[in-house]
């Protein structure tokens, strides 16, 4: 076990050496000058020039990329052109924001995806499998920042159960910071349990049709031993690697949530460092979010042995 | 009865949070970039940062200049040695009382590289003029010697993008020179900034206003009754307006299209601002094509420009076809000629100007709250009517800038931002390209026309320099500016007084109703 994590640990490192250079020289293709879009349209030559040289943006790429790179090997991400903050501390802080969301979002959807799944696979073509995929397929069908919108139109709005906008951390008042977070979690939750049910559904589904279901059966076991000691154990498995891919996928970047209901996470300092061209945050995202995904993806490869014996870690 | 008994759990639950009953919370698109005046800056940043501090001068609403921190200004005869005399009993944030050594300090620090204040070239001779000396003579004395008369220092002192060039108080930096948080004069005070979700500002007490009955742009009467406000990062229109609904937010900028649903809400209402910014259809005029003034001409006879800006603007917007602003107090009759919308005057200058057909595209891009894309789409239609082959181009608005400032495009949808006195906003697209290439009109008439302007402090003089330089830009049509800025700023009906100016809003004259 410990082997495989370290040989997974040392397989991130290229991928992240990689990542490094490609965000680098692809961000710098786009175009677009930080300098110029800090002066906005009234830069004279001289007030430019200066801003790009205190700003290092007069050196030449290859010059940038090395002092860049060699910063990030000692743990130093940089300064955000904008804001003058480090940048690591930034990605941390933003971080946490989004992951809390992300993290009660999926592990809502999984809890009730999940069971739903299976349930709507032992009941094929039911009258409960065909209102569960239907329901699936509606949420996955709609939009994160309408359904998010629709939310905030009958919570905030119409009810006013819930407040339309801001943003609280626990650290502040933890009572207040849950029913800030409430929309954006049920938003992504929704969304994400139509993914999870339907693969659930799935992969339970192709269990229950193999021999040793049926033989299982035959010994006479009862429907919910069948189901839960025999399939689901079996079944769970790609349902699991989803619900990673998702956990990386959402982590990497909520911003179109954290815009509809103003939470500062990393997706939306992302999306406000792609527009102002705030190179060091932009790399700084990138670098993180690559690094996150190795993580969780490695954390759900851990795990695997623990949900189907059949799969070790060797 | 169960809708009743969640909404009092929640809205007792929701009691705990810090937001305080007084407190008047206003949107912002984005988070500011820091609050140290005219160095790390946007709109959203003067906006904020102009609540707590104040410069020597600052605009009026008519684009003119008024002592704001100084009781007068005395100008030499020669037009080179500025005297400033400070109000008395103007006290900054921490109760020191401002002397002209503060004043001193803050020019010296704002002239010392290090600092990074992005108008320091206009001062330091690398623009042109340069302050030779400023000293402060006695406490309520400052003096600044100029190489040269200009009619533009003051204007240059009392930009918003400057920072208004402010007066701070030594303590705004730490002891290692670093910026701390400002310490101003303002009728704010600094209050809390949560980078990304919002920056408060408190009252000042001890507020010493500029004499007036009422507020006159950044100028006038700055009384505030309001005990703080909370300016909250809502990036997202549709959220802002149901905020602005729920009551979350009490005032935001919001879309035009928004304006008859908010106005015939019964928790909000709207109200129209005019900017002084500029809203264009640029040429480039090195282009092979459209270096062709008959081509241009034609363009512009082809674009029906009252009923394009009535378009975009959902019918209240003013078209103005001059680089001065229609709130100028130099706007006038040269100013209010315009383009004739003539379809037939158009082909026959497109058939003069041998025309073939040959595709132009006009770059545009898609921010909220500038009409670039729909005015392009418009004059899109317009064009193609006389036989035009007009495309267009849509670009994220980092690109935008850096194809205009390579001056690289034919036509180009781009809103300027305000320069309220007309010399800046000619300044602001007119010189020679081989130096800038974002510079549109380079014309060595027009740059005289400018350049005197700039230095004459004469009114009438001045008056007559703008219109020759509004018949010159008509007839070399050199861009098409064809509106103002119109903005629509909507707000609870709880507040009362909170009038936005130049796209910022003020909160110093607004007050909460008690019923």
């Amino acid at each position: 076990m410990l082997r495989f994590a370290i040989r997974r640990i040392l397989m991130a490192v290229p991928t992240l050496a990689i990542m490094a250079v490609a965000v680098f020289v692809l961000i710098r293709l786009i175009p677009g000058d930080p300098a110029s879009l800090m002066l906005g349209d009234l830069a004279d030559p001289a007030s430019l020039a200066d801003l790009r040289e205190r700003l290092g943006l007069d050196k030449d790429i290859a010059t940038q990329f090395v002092i860049w790179f060699g910063n990030v090997l000692r743990g130093d991400l940089g300064l955000s052109i904008t804001s003058g903050q480090p940048v690591l501390p930034l990605v941390l802080e933003r971080f946490w924001v989004s992951a809390r969301i992300v993290f009660i979002a999926v592990a809502i959807a999984s809890l009730i995806a999940v069971p739903a799944g299976v349930i709507a696979a032992w009941r094929q073509n039911s009258a409960l499998d065909l209102a569960l995929v239907g329901t699936a397929t509606v949420l996955l069908s709609i939009p994160t920042f309408w359904l998010g919108l629709l939310l905030l139109l009958l919570f905030g709005l119409k009810l006013e159960w819930l407040p339309v906008v801001g943003y609280v951390s626990f650290s502040d008042n933890p009572t207040a910071a849950l029913l800030y977070i409430l929309m954006p979690v049920a938003t992504l939750f929704l969304h994400e349990m139509g993914v999870l049910i339907r693969m659930s559904r799935a992969s339970t589904l192709e269990v229950l049709r193999l021999d040793y279901i049926t033989h299982a059966r035959a010994k006479g076991l009862s429907e919910r031993a069948v189901l839960w000691r025999h399939a689901f154990k079996n079944a769970f498995g790609p349902t699991w690697t989803l619900i990673g891919l998702v956990l990386g996928n959402l982590l990497g970047g909520i911003a179109v949530v954290e815009t509809v209901f103003t939470i500062p996470g990393l997706g939306r300092l992302l999306v406000d460092s792609i527009f102002a061209r705030d190179y060091p945050v932009i790399q700084g995202c990138l670098l993180f979010v690559a690094f996150v995904y190795v993580v969780v993806n490695l954390v759900v490869d851990l795990l695997y042995p623990v949900f189907d014996p059949r799969v070790t870690a060797e | 009865m169960m809708k009743r008994t969640i909404a009092f759990t929640l809205g007792t639950l929701l009691a705990a949070a810090p937001a305080a009953a007084q407190t008047v919370t206003v949107a912002l698109n984005a988070d500011i970039r820091s609050t140290n005046p005219g160095v790390n800056r946007d709109d959203n940043t003067d906006a904020v940062v102009l609540h707590m501090v104040e410069g020597l001068v600052g605009y009026r609403e008519n684009g003119s200049v008024a002592p704001l921190l100084a009781e007068k200004v005395d100008v030499s005869p020669d037009g080179r040695t500025y005297t400033f005399t400070l109000r008395k009993g103007v006290k900054f944030h921490n109760g020191a009382e401002l002397t002209a050594d503060d004043v001193l300090w803050s020019w010296n620090r704002y002239m010392d590289p290090k600092t990074d204040w992005r108008c320091r070239s206009e001062f330091d001779g690398r623009s042109g003029l340069k302050v030779e000396k400023a000293e402060a003579p006695d406490a309520a004395t400052f003096v600044m010697t100029l190489d040269r008369p200009s009619a533009l220092f003051l204007d240059s002192l009392a930009r918003t993008d400057c920072g208004m060039t402010a007066v701070l108080h030594r303590d705004s930096v730490a002891a290692d020179g670093s910026w701390d948080k400002p310490i101003g004069t303002g009728p704010f005070r600094f209050g809390e900034w949560r980078r990304g979700e919002y920056v408060t500002v408190t009252r000042f007490d001890d507020y010493s206003s500029p004499p007036g009955d009422r507020p006159d742009g950044l100028v006038g009467a700055k009384r505030t009754a309001l005990a703080e406000v909370k300016f909250l990062v809502v990036p997202d229109a549709s959220t802002v307006k149901a905020a602005l609904v729920s009551g979350a937010v009490d005032l935001a900028q919001v879309l035009d299209s928004d304006v008859p649903e908010l106005s015939a809400s019964k928790s909000a209402a709207v109200g129209l601002y005019p900017s002084a910014t500029k809203h264009t259809f640029l040429f480039q005029t090195r282009d092979p094509l459209l270096g062709n003034v008959k081509l241009r001409q034609a363009i512009a006879a082809s674009i029906d420009i009252p009923e394009l800006v009535a378009a975009v603007s959902n019918g209240h917007g003013k078209a103005n076809n001059s680089a001065v602003a229609l709130t100028s107090a130099y706007y006038g009759d040269v100013q209010r000629k315009a383009y004739a919308y003539d379809p037939e005057k158009a082909k026959q200058l497109l058939a003069e100007a041998g025309y073939k057909g040959e595709p132009i595209r006009i770059i545009a891009n898609k921010r909220v709250h500038v009409p670039s894309f729909n005015a392009a789409v418009i004059a899109q239609a317009m064009m193609q009517a006389v036989g035009i082959n007009a495309e267009i181009e849509v670009l994220e608005w980092a690109t935008q800038l850096d194809r205009y400032n390579k001056g690289n495009y034919q036509m180009m949808s781009f809103s300027y931002s305000a320069r309220l006195d007309p010399a800046l906003s000619y300044e602001q697209f007119s010189g020679p390209k081989d130096r800038q290439p974002r510079k549109v009109w380079d014309d060595p008439a027009a740059q005289d026309l400018i350049e005197k302007a700039s230095v004459i402090s004469d009114e009438a003089e001045r008056r007559k320099l703008f219109d020759q330089l509004h018949e010159l830009q008509l007839e070399t049509t050199p861009l098409i500016i064809f509106a103002n800025g119109q903005e629509a700023w909507a707000h609870t009906k709880r507040l009362e007084g909170a009038d936005p100016w130049e796209g910022k809003p003020r909160l110093w004259g607004a007050r909460v109703a008690t019923n």
